[in-house]
């Protein structure tokens, strides 16, 4: 693939989801060969059967949003485009497309002077495109990802890649005394600062070499099945790999989650990964609680959630399988650098409200989408008073506003967490010469408890709003609020109560380490005795069984 | 002399008696199918209606089933149990008072009689009428006295010695079965009692006093290990093969569950975590812990055995009866193979059809953990 071409657009508007790319209900169709018929084919119908190889989408922002699926970036990379340019973005399509051998370049302005049928010229040398006699500037796309979608996508240039023997990336990361240097948000702190970068700026491409990468058993069938596939017959870094079995242990689902446990134990065998956590917890609270995810590190998972040590600054952000599986045999990652918010968490709790209230205000206020592709990074005294426990909490959450990563700023809390040295990680600091997009400032002493409400994680109300509701079942645990802290406040409240009649209050510690400190500290006990409590070692970070009846 | 059974019922065999059981016990295991067809309730206080099995519920069929048994619960105000662990054991420890009668649906319920109560296995109509009526009416059973004399050999359970006793006692179906062995302690005659009934005896009770006559004698110091294979079919249980543990040695397993009446006492925990003590779980090899109880539960954390039993790598469930789990913790998958202290072997008992459970004592269970076979 040359690095000037030219093509015919096909032109599209703002927000053009992956439904309108191809149509949920062809999802089924076996083969992406047959499916690849019927891309657009409710907007335009005709481009099934008139596009050619090499033509070039331009469309406006928020290209390729809603759900997740990755065939919708596949079916265009079938149909031969090999380039979209558009205004923004969404956040998964955007990995998609790179790892199905689509190059994405962000570009404003050329909305406006072209038409469908026109001819747009490309040059990645010169970081420009022209149509019409107007030129204009689009980011940098650097040799690894280009090579990526010169292969034919991740998993064609991984199979090349091992078949000419995977040569380790040679990356020098930033010293410390580099990395103090001021101007940058925590999120681009970071990432320069493993990817040996002086200089990033949001919507750049940088790769990485993650110092962790989780798997969860949830993925792993489909993680050895393709790291079968791509001939993948070593990893590069064993010893920077931790699986954990905590979705399917215990085993529930009889037909599937044995597979899961299987797999997994499979995975370590084969290339000799020996961080294996059988049935010890959830997956996010044993990568902090292992300190497998630092301070200023780079961490991933085949996970959401992955968003969760953010709360000690350490950047990781949830990955595909395939992209695990590449990462696995490379040791490498790329990651384009986003835009941050920042925000400010001035005042004080007030004794009653959590970390988890105040995240969830800032859900309700930003929505689900509002913080698409961002990086969230909180400074602000109220942040500093928080303990390590709440900041994950926080960080966990930053996720459901569709952001890259939540980020907290290092300071003595965080290095006591970890047993480090805070001069080492003390440039995991917000400063006032970032750039950041937006600032939003909270003051928290005001704040009263808050809840998310069905149906959708932003329907945030204030307790005050719905207090009285009749409940069926009461779920302490989670990746968000099954740490000691959090038992101890539950513990602490119930003492001298009952749980009320037929009320189903179910305990889940977030971990052994968590379960043994509250047997410890008598909290398993009061909640035993203050009757009606199901206490579980079911370690599912998330409950993939409706635990209440339908016809509620 | 009358027979416990005919003192307890008040007639002599033979004769038609009309009582008024102290309890009736609806759970959400089988039992809770009753429910559907009760439209009164005689007296509200004497039917438990208990939260035993499904715990935490892993479907939403089974919190719908709470759910209808909250409602029933409500609307008669009857008396509803949570979070006690399994109903059968909180009952014998905390409610029941010998000379007493509990009427439950399944072959277990005769574990009352550990304690000098009558715990009678009715069909879910029976149930219903008994709830309905407040009456149940029975032609008195003939009694068959068995003595267990000895003490069980090194490595052996009392779980053995009953699967022993299973397989030596015949023609016993619709009698009642007395027992005399005063060597056991409280808990090894409950494990006697409760699976007792699996010979398709009516009722049976555990005598203090030497009987005039004894019909079966049972030398204890004779049991070896011993294993119940699958079964087909639920309706089959009691039919399953019961077999001496060599028998199946070095079979390969993929997990086990030590819980349940006859194994997730504090006594059995105790004994599993000496068991244990000094050993690796193997690798691959999937152990469930079940307290029967929560009591049992709080005293095993008192002593620390939880605690010993998660740095083994074990999953601590729920106190509760998780012998029968379709979807939820320690579903075993097809082709699989799990040695459970639990009573129930057919085909689909734990997860999947085409997986295989073996029941055996928990000192069996234990020993497997470490070697991930039989």
């Amino acid at each position: 693939m040359k690095k000037q071409f030219s093509g015919k657009i096909w032109k599209f508007g703002d927000d053009i989801d992956t439904d309108t790319i191809i149509p949920g209900k062809r999802g089924t169709i076996p083969t992406i060969e047959e499916m690849k018929k019927y891309a657009f084919e409710l907007l335009k119908p005709e481009f099934g059967s008139t596009v050619q190889p090499g033509d070039i989408l331009v469309a406006g922002k928020n290209f390729g949003c809603g759900s997740s699926r990755e065939q919708a970036a596949t079916v265009l990379s079938h149909n031969g485009v090999r380039c979209i340019i558009a205004e923004s973005f969404a956040r998964i399509f955007f990995r998609n497309a790179f790892n199905s051998g689509i190059i994405l370049l962000t570009c404003s302005g050329i909305q406006d002077v072209c038409e469908g049928g026109d001819i747009v010229s490309v040059d990645l040398d010169a970081q420009e495109v022209s149509v019409n006699g107007n030129t204009f500037k689009v980011g940098k796309i650097p040799d690894n990802l280009f090579k990526i979608v010169e292969n034919g996508g991740l998993i064609e240039d991984t199979k090349l890649r091992i078949k000419s023997g995977v040569k380790p990336l040679d990356i020098t990361p930033l010293s410390i005394e580099e990395s103090r240097k001021t101007g940058y948000t925590l999120v681009e702190k970071i990432l320069k600062k493993n990817a040996g970068r002086s200089h990033v700026e949001p919507g750049d491409i940088v790769i990485t070499k993650p110092d962790m990468l989780m798997i969860h058993d949830i993925y792993t069938p489909y993680l050895l099945d393709t790291l079968q596939k791509m001939g993948a017959d070593r990893i590069a870094y064993p010893d920077r790999v931790t699986i954990v079995f905590d979705h399917c242990m215990p085993t529930a689902v009889a037909k599937n989650d044995y597979v899961h446990y299987d797999a997994g134990l499979e995975l370590a065998r084969k290339y000799g990964i020996t961080k294996l956590h059988i049935g010890e917890g959830i997956c996010h609270t044993i990568m902090h609680e292992a300190h497998y995810a630092k301070p200023g590190e780079v961490a991933t998972a085949t996970d959401s959630h992955t968003t969760t040590y953010g709360g000690a600054g350490n950047f990781c952000s949830g990955i595909g399988t395939a992209e695990m599986a590449a990462a696995l045999i490379t040791g490498e990652l790329w990651f384009k650098v986003p835009p941050a918010i920042k925000i400010v968490l001035n005042g004080h709790l007030q004794k009653g409200v959590m970390s988890k209230d105040v995240i969830l205000k800032i859900l309700g206020d930003i929505t689900a989408s509002g913080g698409q592709y961002k990086s969230l990074e909180f400074t602000g005294e109220a942040a500093h008073e928080m303990s390590m426990e709440e900041r994950f909490t926080v960080a966990n959450m930053a996720l459901e506003a569709g952001a890259k990563c939540g980020l907290f700023e290092a300071d003595e809390k965080t290095a006591e967490y970890y047993g480090m040295d805070l001069g080492d990680i003390d440039w995991i600091k917000v400063d006032d010469e970032a750039r950041y997009e937006k600032v939003l400032t909270y003051d928290v002493s005001e704040l009263e408890p808050q809840l998310s409400c069905p149906q959708g994680v932003d329907n945030v109300h204030p307790i005050s709003e719905v207090a009285g509701t009749k409940m069926d079942e009461v779920y302490l645990g989670s990746c968000t609020n099954g740490s000691i802290e959090d038992l101890k406040v539950a513990a602490d409240i119930i003492k001298g109560h009952t749980v009320a009649k037929g009320l189903r209050f179910i305990v889940v510690p977030a971990t052994n380490t968590v379960f043994k400190e509250a047997i410890k500290l008598g909290y398993i006990k009061n909640f035993y005795r203050g009757r009606s409590c199901h206490l579980s070692s079911l370690l599912r970070s998330v409950l993939r069984h409706a635990l209440w009846s339908h016809d509620r | 002399m009358s027979s416990f059974i005919e003192t307890i019922l008040g007639g002599k065999a033979g004769s038609v008696v009309t009582v008024e059981p102290d309890y009736a016990v609806i759970n959400d295991g089988v039992s809770n199918a009753s429910v559907d067809d009760i439209s009164t309730v005689a007296y509200p206080d004497r039917v438990m209606v208990i939260y035993d099995h499904d715990v935490p519920t892993g479907r939403p069929e089974a919190a719908a089933i709470l759910r209808k048994n909250l409602a029933f619960a409500d609307k008669y105000q009857c008396k509803y149990v949570q979070a006690k662990g399994i109903g059968y054991q909180y009952m014998v420890n905390e409610v029941v008072k010998p000379g007493q009668i509990v009427a439950g649906a399944g072959t277990h319920a005769s574990i009352f009689g550990a304690i000098g109560a009558l715990g009678i296995n009715v069909s879910i109509p029976e149930l219903s009428r008994i709830v309905e009526t407040g009456r149940y009416s029975i032609v008195v059973p003939e009694t068959i006295y068995v003595e267990l004399e000895g003490t069980l050999p090194q490595g052996t359970g009392i779980m053995d010695a009953a699967f022993a006793l299973l397989r030596t006692i015949e023609g016993v179906r619709r009698k009642a079965i007395e027992i005399y062995a005063p060597q056991l302690d409280l808990h090894e005659k409950e494990v006697i009692m409760s699976m007792i009934c699996m010979t398709g005896a009516y009722a049976a009770s555990i005598t203090e006093t030497q009987p005039e006559k004894t019909d079966v004698r049972f030398d204890l110091a004779d049991v070896v290990p011993m294993v119940m294979f699958p079964v087909d079919e639920r309706k089959d249980q009691a039919r399953a093969v019961i077999e001496r543990k060599e028998v199946l040695s070095g079979t390969d397993l993929d997990a086990g569950q030590i819980g349940g009446y006859t194994g997730g006492t504090i006594e059995d925990l105790r004994k599993a975590a000496d068991i244990i003590e000094g050993h690796t779980l193997a690798l691959g090899f999937r152990l469930s812990i079940c307290p029967a109880t929560s009591r049992d539960y709080i005293l095993a954390m008192e002593e620390g055995l939880i605690t010993r039993f998660i740095d083994y790598g074990a999953q601590i469930n729920a106190a509760g009866d998780h012998s029968e789990v379709v979807q939820g913790a320690g579903a075993m998958g097809r082709g699989e193979k799990l040695l459970t202290t639990g009573l129930y072997t057919y085909d689909g008992a734990m997860g999947m059809k085409g997986a295989y459970v073996y029941s055996a004592s928990v000192e069996s269970v234990a020993r497997a953990s470490y070697t991930k076979k039989i």
